[in-house]
């Protein structure tokens, strides 16, 4: 049961990480492949700013910020030439040109902030959930994640500018033809996206720790669920992240932490075999 | 209502429509008919501004609209339905009616009006539009198309897979459209006998350029159009 509740913690922190990932390559068709730096950009600007005193909320809202405006930042400038593809060429040039950015922007934070960390988890109490002891900091990074995730599909269920960003995922043509502007709309969802990669940083800062060099990995996670979720699909990528969070947890206490990537991988090859079009099946978002 | 002048299309290197001119009052009905290839929706594209490599001059209404993006046309009144219909499958009809009129929040009048039109969508309101039938998916098309209270309806080829009972409901409703709002309406088709019963007015497009224009009696007349496009002699 604990090895389970841990599994469907860090699996929260999977689904907000890829979702942010998700939502951007269904709606612009651009796999970011620098969406880990994302959270370390984040992650630095919070622990610079606390490290300078600021307020915790203040330091980490500019963590947030940070992520989404790096975001939007790359849409309108180094990703303009991928918008003059359509299809397969698109998401190709997209791979190569964040890919390059990955590989810059993990050099520069690494250089930058070699020993900087986002830690949040000061010596927290321990609380009782279904008979298990678990830590308070743990239950709070959920939260954050489930409000944040929940407040996601209400945005996209429910709202004329959630509409339009499923409506452009399914058919940009179409979408224009109803008035959808796909220019300010593929902004807002970098921007969302983004800065669900900042509160990635903040979560993770609470119940462990981020670090300059923890980029790549980040991206490695979210490429994961993201493909067993179904690419584009936000609905897909939470099931996914929590069904991975807990393969994850179950796998680190009987296997050890060295093959995580490996099992992983495993498990979304299984899923893959089973489910070709992602782990909820049919197509849409 | 709609005027075009000198519009020219290329693909590539290509060029398919050679310096088009054309014009729709308000209130009128034209055909734009021509075979396979003749450049119909290359032009339907361009004035809808789906085809940005394009140049001439294109004005709604008097007002200049030459180059503007797509989705700002829409917004302005100049709606097109294109031939693939191009509707959001996995969103329910009612979701799809609805985005016909974004970002304006969803007129309970007016959906209630379009489906007054197409009681057929009624039925099938909270249905995934990409499981309805090739008929009703025209429906919904032209249905969301409404939604905006067009003031000009670019129409590609509405009878698209449809039999041809369908192809008589649809341009039907076309007909009862334009007696009840004055509908302005420009439509390219390869159904030549029912675009002609509809429009006032049509253009001969063969190899992207006007080959004949007239009233639609006119050219249901004509022997060379009915020889060409109306399988009569
Ligand atoms: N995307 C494209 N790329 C290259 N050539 C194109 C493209 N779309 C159309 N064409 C070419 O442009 C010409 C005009 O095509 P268009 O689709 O406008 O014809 P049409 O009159 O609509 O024909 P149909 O009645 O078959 O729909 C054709 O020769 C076609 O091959
Ligand atoms: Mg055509």
């Amino acid at each position: 049961m604990a090895l389970v509740l841990d599994g469907v913690a860090f699996g929260l922190q999977l689904a907000l990480l890829a979702t942010g990932l998700t939502l951007i390559y269904g709606l612009a068709g651009v796999l970011n492949l620098a969406h880990g730096q994302l959270v370390v950009a984040a992650a630095m600007v919070g622990a610079v700013a606390l490290g300078a005193g600021a307020p915790v909320l203040l330091a980490l809202g500019l963590a947030v910020v940070t992520a989404g405006a790096a975001a939007v930042l790359l849409d309108v400038t180094l990703l303009r030439p991928v918008y003059r593809l359509r299809g397969q060429a698109r998401v190709l040039l997209s791979l190569l040109l964040t890919l390059g950015v990955a590989f810059a922007a993990d050099g520069l934070l690494v250089h930058s902030f070699p020993f900087t960390r986002l830690n949040l988890s000061v010596a927290t109490p321990s609380v009782e959930l279904l008979g298990v002891t678990v830590r308070s900091a743990s239950v709070v990074a959920s939260l954050v994640a489930i409000v944040a995730l929940g407040g996601l599909v209400v945005l996209l269920r429910t709202t004329r500018v959630g509409r339009a960003i499923r409506s452009l995922t399914q058919d940009e043509e179409g979408a224009q033809l109803c008035g959808v502007d796909p220019g300010r709309t593929r902004r807002l969802v970098f921007v969302l996206g983004g800065s669900m990669a900042g509160l990635v940083a903040v979560t993770q800062g609470l119940v462990s720790s981020v670090g300059a060099t923890s980029g790549l990995d980040l991206t490695i996670f979210a490429l994961i669920v993201t493909v067993v979720g179904g690419l584009g699909r936000v609905s897909g990528a939470v099931v996914a992240g929590v069904l991975l969070g807990v393969v994850h947890a179950v796998a680190a206490f009987h296997i050890g932490t060295v093959l995580t990537f490996v099992i992983l991988l495993v498990a979304a090859i299984v899923v893959i075999l089973v489910r070709p079009s992602g782990i909820l099946g049919g197509a849409g978002s | 209502m709609l005027t075009v002048e000198g519009l020219r299309v290329a693909y590539g290197d290509i060029e398919v429509v050679h310096g088009l001119d054309l014009e729709v009052a308000a209130g009128e009905a034209v055909a734009l008919i021509g075979s396979n290839g003749a450049g119909k929706t290359a032009a339907l594209r361009a004035v809808a501004g789906l085809e940005p490599g394009c140049s001439g001059r294109v004005r709604l209404a008097g007002e200049e609209i030459t180059g503007l993006p797509a989705h700002a046309l829409a917004r302005r009144g100049l709606v097109y339905v294109p031939a693939e219909r191009r509707l959001f499958g996995a969103m329910t009809v009612r979701e799809n009616l609805v985005l016909g009129a974004h970002p304006e929040r969803p007129d309970r009048d007016r959906l209630a009006r379009v489906v007054e039109l197409f009681p057929r969508l009624a039925e099938r309101r909270s249905q995934p539009a990409g499981t309805l039938s090739g008929g009703e998916q025209q429906m919904v098309a032209v249905g969301r198309a409404l939604m905006r209270r067009p003031r000009l309806l670019l129409l590609d080829e509405p009878s698209t897979g449809l039999a041809p009972v369908l192809v008589e409901q649809v341009y039907a409703a076309f007909a009862r459209l334009r007696e009840a709002e004055a509908l302005t309406v420009l439509v390219a088709e390869q159904q030549v006998p029912a675009a002609l019963q509809l429009a006032d007015r049509a253009y001969v497009l063969e190899d992207g350029r006007i080959q004949l224009t007239g009233t639609a009696d006119e050219l249901t007349d004509d022997p060379r159009v009915r020889r060409a496009y109306l399988g009569l002699t």
